[in-house]
């Protein structure tokens, strides 16, 4: 209750900033841009329909609650603190925060591959935290003549910073966060962690955190840009991308566990997001479009998978067959969630990935052209594979004997969330339309 | 010239951690690196600010931290690294080379602030890459533990060279996050023991492709 509560007056207070200016500077600290007030609505609406799902989800196990409540709603402060701070060692101490926010969530059930994904889960991220950090101070380093770390300071004052300790603090920088948001060669806890996490956490992490660290690599981006650096970092922005999507599409084929795939895909719509600023141009309003129909479609997939976990009480894909059999709401919502995540044309990302798509072929990168494409196209098949079977397909012996039903109050988020992926996707309302231009301004774009 | 003695003995407790088997002693090691390393920012700024982050850092890594290891290893009472995954004479060479490639590395970069011993960022960088190397190159999750601290030192020494111009709050956050970081392992490390039967992240293999 005191979850639902307080998700619902972040949201209104978020909704009250809307209606305000969009650049706005609290004090020297705390203030927000076009991009940061779009990553923080996106994490407070999903926050909200999350709170709405764990509200059925956690009804029914015996056990007590508030430890993992009161992490919830530090996460939720965190992240605001992320989307929110103007100075790059506030924005290091929220993310460090998120980070370590997680650990409880991921080990909820408490099984020893929880423990161990848990464990690999902090000692991966607190190296990423601690690249980041390195990569902050070299930042600080190289402004020593300003004298401050706040981001506006930075941007304004760009070309005076010493070149050779600002690539290497872009460089610690990518890596600490890219461990964070999961990028390829630094991803290895995330299929562990989204593997054994409860589904509403996972939907959490995937969607709302994801997109926070986003925001800090768009920082990292935004001052690398202004001291006018794009010849070093986009090469290796679209390296990263293109090796994130093949990494997903090697391990999306054959995967046997449903929420590890799930963690692959995300991967790989991470790679996107890089690999569309790392393009520049059209590809940033491609890559900030990407990031909203992305946060809302991973918060949709993976709460079905948490009603599957709940009817089925296995992540096994073969156990888990004859969905739209057994629970025809959670099935129908399965194939939205698929058609909106592999990209078909009536939603956001089939859009985001054409333009990404155009952005290169204009550049002339056709190495990223091809392997772009080819990993989609793998990715795809592999993820429709699965999931048709998933959804079609006879129900197994002992599942048909169980008398579970669709849950009210854990179908209601996913019918909000569709509406929402409709209005962002299909039907691109005006007033989005425009922030999002004026948030890939910030990069030029 | 006592900050370039004291620079010099940081870079040898790490690597005698590095050439270590025993736990108990490689915790002792630390907790002197980390008393060590609090008289620096005194012989840097001899100011209130320094004599304030001097006393946080002496306190919270050279006597709390080394009390919640001890705690820890008595738990799960270990005693030795297992078989590490690189043996310690390679180690302790690795480290070696290690420390030349940060000499090498600081060479190339120009510092801004020449007023402080050119012997602080190689020192620094050298201490890192050490805990790095310690973190990647054993099994026990203590050890892991203790290589990410002598790196966190290595990142504080580094940050010296900004003591000026960084606000105390961002000294203060990094101090806290490492603190809760370990404790949120040292819970988990708890966790381990009890559905293992010892804290090697050798089990941890359940997971995999």
């Amino acid at each position: 209750m005191v979850l639902l509560s307080t998700a619902f007056v972040h949201l209104m207070t978020m909704a009250a900033f809307w209606s305000g200016p969009h650049n706005t500077q609290f004090n020297p600290f705390l203030g927000f841009d076009a991009l940061s007030q779009l990553v923080l609505t996106i994490t407070s609406v999903l926050f909200f329909i999350i709170a709405i799902y764990l509200c059925g989800f956690l009804k029914e196990k015996g056990r007590s609650n508030n430890v993992l409540i009161a992490c919830l709603l530090c996460l939720l402060s965190s992240m605001t603190l992320v989307a929110l701070s103007r100075h790059m060692g506030l924005l290091w101490i929220a993310i460090e925060a998120t980070a370590l926010l997680c650990a409880p969530l991921i080990n909820y059930y408490r099984t020893p591959q929880g423990i161990e994904a848990t464990w690999k889960y902090l000692l991966i991220s607190s190296l990423g935290i601690a690249f980041s950090l390195l990569g902050t101070l070299f930042l600080a380093v190289s402004a020593t003549t300003l004298k401050t770390v706040f981001l506006p300071d930075i941007l304004n004052n760009a070309v005076f910073l010493s070149p050779s300790w600002l690539k290497l603090s872009i460089i610690f920088l990518l890596v600490g966060y890219g461990t964070k948001m999961g990028l390829a060669p630094m991803h290895t806890w995330k299929p562990d962690a989204y593997g054994e996490a409860p589904g509403p956490m996972g939907a959490l992490m995937s969607g709302a955190i994801s997109s926070v660290v986003f925001l800090a690599v768009f920082r990292v981006c935004q001052i690398t840009f202004h001291a006018h650096l794009q010849a070093f970092i986009s090469p290796v922005l679209i390296l990263l991308g293109i090796l994130s999507l093949g990494l997903a599409a090697i391990f999306i084929m054959n995967q046997k566990d449903f929420n590890r795939m799930l963690a692959y895909s995300s991967i790989e719509h991470m790679g996107i997001l890089v690999l569309g600023i790392g393009l520049g141009g059209g590809a940033v309003w491609a890559s900030i479009f990407h990031l909203i129909n992305n946060a809302f479609a991973k918060g949709l997939i993976f709460l079905v998978a948490g009603n599957l976990f709940q009817v089925f009480h296995t992540k096994k894909i073969a156990d888990i067959q004859g969905v739209m059999h057994k629970l025809p709401l959670t099935g129908a919502f399965l194939i939205v969630g698929f058609i909106v995540l592999s990209g078909f044309p009536p939603f956001g990302i089939f859009y985001s990935e054409l333009l990404i798509l155009k952005q290169a072929l204009v550049t002339h990168q056709y190495m990223a052209v091809f392997f772009y494409c080819l990993f989609l196209a793998v990715i795809f098949f592999g993820f429709s594979k699965v999931i048709l079977n998933m959804a079609l397909g006879t129900p197994s012996e002992h599942v048909a004997k169980s008398t579970k039903k669709d849950d009210f109050l854990m179908t209601m988020p996913l019918v909000i969330l569709t509406v929402i992926l409709l209005g962002t996707g299909v039907f691109v309302w005006a007033s989005l339309y425009h922030f999002i231009d004026e948030a890939s301004m910030l990069l030029g774009g | 010239m006592w900050l370039e003695v004291v620079l010099i003995i940081i870079v040898f407790l790490s690597v005698a951690i590095l050439g270590n088997s025993r736990l108990k002693t490689i915790i002792q090691l630390f907790a002197l690196q980390s008393v060590v390393l609090s008289t620096t920012p005194l012989l840097i700024y001899p100011s209130f600010h320094a004599i304030i982050i001097a006393i946080v850092i002496a306190i919270l890594k050279g006597v709390l931290m080394p009390v919640l290891l001890f705690w820890a290893i008595r738990h799960v009472s270990i005693r030795r690294e297992v078989q590490p995954l690189i043996g310690y004479a390679t180690t302790l060479l690795l480290g070696g080379v290690l420390i030349g490639v940060a000499f090498l590395i600081s060479s190339k970069l120009d510092l801004p602030d020449k007023g402080i011993s050119n012997l602080l960022v190689p020192c620094a960088f050298s201490v890192i890459m050490i805990g790095f190397l310690l973190l990647v190159s054993r099994f026990k999750a203590i050890t892991q533990i203790i290589g990410y601290l002598v790196m966190e030192n290595g990142i504080f020494l580094f940050a010296l060279l900004l003591l000026e111009k960084t606000p105390l709050l961002v000294e203060m956050g990094i101090l806290l996050d490492i603190f809760v970081g370990v404790l949120v392992m040292g819970i988990v490390v708890n966790h381990i023991n009890q559905e293992f039967g010892s804290a090697s992240t050798i089990n941890l293999i359940n997971l995999r492709e």
